[in-house]
């Protein structure tokens, strides 16, 4: 049998890791249901195993464990962060059941405690998940009636006990209706204020049985005039001559007589209608509001409707060269309808960014906890939805942030309180809208970033040389570029290598952005700029010589028409715009392209950097709904080109990010 | 406000299961070790309950019942005992100390909370 023990504890313990690690991942997906099914499958195998070799304190703990998870199993309990906290407790003490070489004092204790807090727990939940169901066994015809009589000697006072707690409890078993008898309060100067003068005589309804209600009274059976009768079945207080009857009583102060009630009963017995059927209506009416899809199917969707918008481009060149009016309007619902699908179809995709929350604060509770810092993590504005396609390749950036902040940012306690700062350091995920763009910021209170330090390690890395002017924000910049590290020495946590240039990489592959602020001692603030969506922009169509190119049209802020001779030769490349120095970037030469120049040629501005700056093209075609398609790997290292579309006449036009050619461009210059 | 209830128990681990079940249920949780510890917790802040074991050395729980009765400010507070189904006649005797009622060990929580709600509201 020994062998077959110690057969049993490998295989306990690869269950108790296998249950370890769903655990942790139910905290992430507290709604899955295959990762509860895992959990319970790892439970219930250690219960039968623990059993069968002679372990029953581990059968019988194990047993209260897996109680509750067939609770969750069947929706009857939500998986909340004390329950996983237990559990996971729960999980090491069958470690110590499992592993210990004798049971001690303290894991006994232990067990019992752990015992009492799942038992706690599962009577708090199951009583708020089961109400409705016990309802529903109300309304079967196991209800009974019962007359109560409770006369409590006048000293019942004197050990603590009220008699209306006892009325209270009574009344929580069923439908009641208490007379309360007052006739023997005597003359006010013969009353002795700690003394009980009340009686009181209950018709209780309710589905449970007699002892139920001797036990309401249990503390004071010997310190009372008790007497407990079932009187009917059913519901007595449903009969209307009863409860006149009962109302008399109470008027005339009178005992209830019994027989009499009893008798008033037979005589209705006849005429009792079935009960119980009209409560069955209205119940039905629940309705879906949600589903869950596939995410594949939202992709073909999504992909579907793509080529619906690609052709309907097709559609509207074709109708406009046709001249027909009966096919213009045809075209221009078809272009409204594919319009509105496409909204539809976006925010379907969408998806809550708080999908991704619980992984930052895991990360936060174990990496704190792991280097001794307090750190709140807080958020803001995780209803924010993002395409799930972002969604899905923010999360290792996100995590890299915010593991580089508990590292390097936030300090120890001690630091902390020595520079009068809360012990307690703050993490604030903070998201939301700015037009076509979703903002997500990353603020930390830690120590901020150290300009000169920056500086110094970027020079000592050959990124930039001594003589370099650099400004704050370029200063900050560095810490994207590769094979940067501002920590000094590579620490177990961040800094492996993996450097924030990883982070820009992965955001910038979402057609995102990423910029640093901070002030030395104050904190920092990481911020990440991302699309609403990767797949179908609202653009702004525009020509330069014969080729067409997509500028989306969020980028855009206002167009002006310029007269060429402000363009050509001008060596300051800046222009006049509504009174204003704007500097342009002329599209021709930064993509050479030879043709001669229209007389008036149109400026488009943008916002670079917290600057408007003009981008000088032929002139615009107009509004275009483009479908972005990658490009092939020839162009992949091209950052200004975000992607390529393709046109109503089936030709391909290149889709610019605008900050990447102004910034591409201005280096050239 | 919380409502307090001060519970008197020599074992620590009953005492941890006590403190745990009614802090869950949304009480405060006094704790006196035996009768004389608890004596401390007699200094006229409102208890809504008191919860003790019978046998506790120094002073044991019916001592300490008649303690809280004899009291002025708690002469009036519902106490409940600790108890195992065996003992009537000690049932009978906390009960003419004064206890207004008992909780049967070994108990589970919904038991506990019951017999607490019977006295306690």
């Amino acid at each position: 049998m020994d062998q077959f023990k110690q057969k049993f504890k490998e295989e306990a313990t690869d269950l108790i890791n296998d249950l370890e690690e769903a655990l942790l991942l139910l905290e992430q997906n507290p709604n899955d249901k295959d990762i509860v099914e895992r959990v319970f499958r790892a439970m219930h195998s250690l219960k039968g195993g623990g059993a069968m070799f002679g372990f029953d304190h581990v059968s019988e703990f194990t047993h209260h464990l897996e109680t509750i998870y067939d609770l969750v199993r069947e929706d009857k309990f939500l998986v909340s962060a004390d329950l996983l906290t237990i559990t996971l407790e729960s999980v090491d003490h069958i470690k110590d059941l499992l592993f210990s070489d004798e049971i001690t004092k303290e894991i006994e204790n232990n067990h019992s405690v752990l015992i009492t807090k799942l038992s706690t727990l599962a009577t708090n939940d199951v009583g708020k998940a089961a109400t409705p169901i016990e309802n529903q066994d109300n309304t079967a015809s196991t209800q009974k009636s019962f007359y109560v009589f409770f006369k409590p000697n006048p000293d019942v006072f004197e050990n603590g006990t009220n008699p209306l707690y006892l009325l209270d409890e009574l009344c929580e078993l069923g439908e009641s209706r208490i007379i309360s008898h007052s006739e023997n309060i005597p003359l006010l100067d013969d009353l002795k204020e700690s003394n009980s003068y009340l009686y009181w005589e209950v018709i209780i309804v309710t589905d449970q049985e007699l002892n139920a209600i001797g036990d309401v009274f249990l503390f004071v059976e010997d310190d009372c005039e008790l007497e407990i009768t079932q009187v009917a079945e059913g519901n007595l207080l449903a009969d209307e001559k009863v409860i006149r009857y009962l109302a008399d009583i109470e008027k005339e102060s009178k005992v209830v007589d019994i027989q009499k009630l009893e008798r008033e009963i037979s005589k209705n017995k006849e005429n009792k209608t079935e009960q119980g059927s009209k409560e069955s209506t209205g119940t039905d009416t629940s309705v879906i509001s949600s589903i869950r899809v596939a995410s594949d199917k939202i992709d073909t969707l999504m992909n579907l409707v793509s080529e619906l918008v690609t052709t309907q481009a097709r559609l509207s060149l074709f109708t406009e060269q046709q001249e027909d009016a009966e096919l213009d309007a045809i075209g221009e619902n078809i272009q409204k309808l594919s319009r509105q699908l496409r909204d539809n179809a976006f925010s379907i995709s969408l998806i809550p960014l708080q999908s991704i929350i619980t992984r930052f604060q895991r990360l936060v509770r174990d990496l704190s906890n792991g280097l001794g810092k307090k750190i709140n993590f807080k958020t803001e504005g995780t209803e924010t939805e993002l395409d799930k396609t972002i969604i899905e390749n923010l999360t290792d950036p996100i995590l890299h942030i915010i593991r580089t902040s508990i590292d390097h940012g936030i300090e120890d306690v001690q630091t902390r309180i020595n520079s009068g700062k809360p012990e307690e350091g703050t993490i604030l995920l903070r998201s939301f809208y700015s037009g076509t763009n979703v903002f997500i910021q990353i603020i930390d209170d830690g120590k901020g970033l150290d300009h000169e330090k920056i500086r110094q390690k970027a020079i000592e890395k050959n990124l930039i040389s001594e003589s370099t002017q650099l400004s704050k924000k370029e200063v900050f910049d560095l810490i994207f570029m590769a094979g940067f590290s501002t920590a000094k020495e590579v620490t177990d946590v961040s800094g492996r290598g993996v450097g924030m240039d990883v982070v820009k990489r992965k955001i910038s592959a979402i057609r995102g952005d990423v910029e640093v602020d901070s002030e030395p001692g104050e904190g920092t603030t990481i911020t990440i700029k991302l699309p609403l969506t990767l797949s179908i922009i609202d653009g702004l169509l525009v020509r330069v010589g014969v080729t067409d190119f997509i500028v989306p049209l969020s980028a855009v802020q206002k167009i002006y028409a310029v007269n060429k001779s402000e363009i050509i030769d001008n060596y300051t490349h800046t222009v006049v715009l509504d009174e204003k120095q704007t500097p342009f970037h002329n599209m021709r030469e930064f993509f050479t392209i030879d043709k001669e120049m229209p007389d008036t040629v149109q400026v488009l501005v943008v916002t670079y950097e917290e600057q408007s700056v003009g981008i000088v093209v032929d002139y615009v075609v107009g509004e275009y709904q483009a479908v972005i398609k990658p490009l092939g790997k020839h162009y992949k290292d091209q950052e200004f080109i975000s992607g390529a579309t393709i046109l109503g006449d089936g030709s391909v036009a290149l889709v610019l990010d605008t900050n990447k050619i102004i910034k591409q461009s201005a280096e050239e210059v | 406000m919380k409502k307090r209830i001060l519970i008197v128990d020599d074992s620590e681990s009953i005492r941890e299961v006590l403190s745990f079940t009614l802090e869950n249920a949304g009480y405060d949780v006094l704790a006196g070790v035996d009768g004389e510890d608890a004596q401390k917790y007699l200094n006229g802040e409102p208890i809504a309950l008191v919860i003790t074991d019978l046998h506790m050395p120094n002073k044991d729980g019916i001592g300490f019942i008649k303690d809280v009765r004899a009291h002025e400010d708690y002469k009036r507070v519902p106490i409940l005992f600790l108890t195992t189904e065996s003992q009537t006649a000690k049932k009978m005797e906390a009960k003419s100390a004064g206890a207004t009622g008992w909780i049967v060990k070994p108990f589970v929580p919904q038991k506990l909370l019951a017999a607490i709600n019977k006295v306690v509201r």
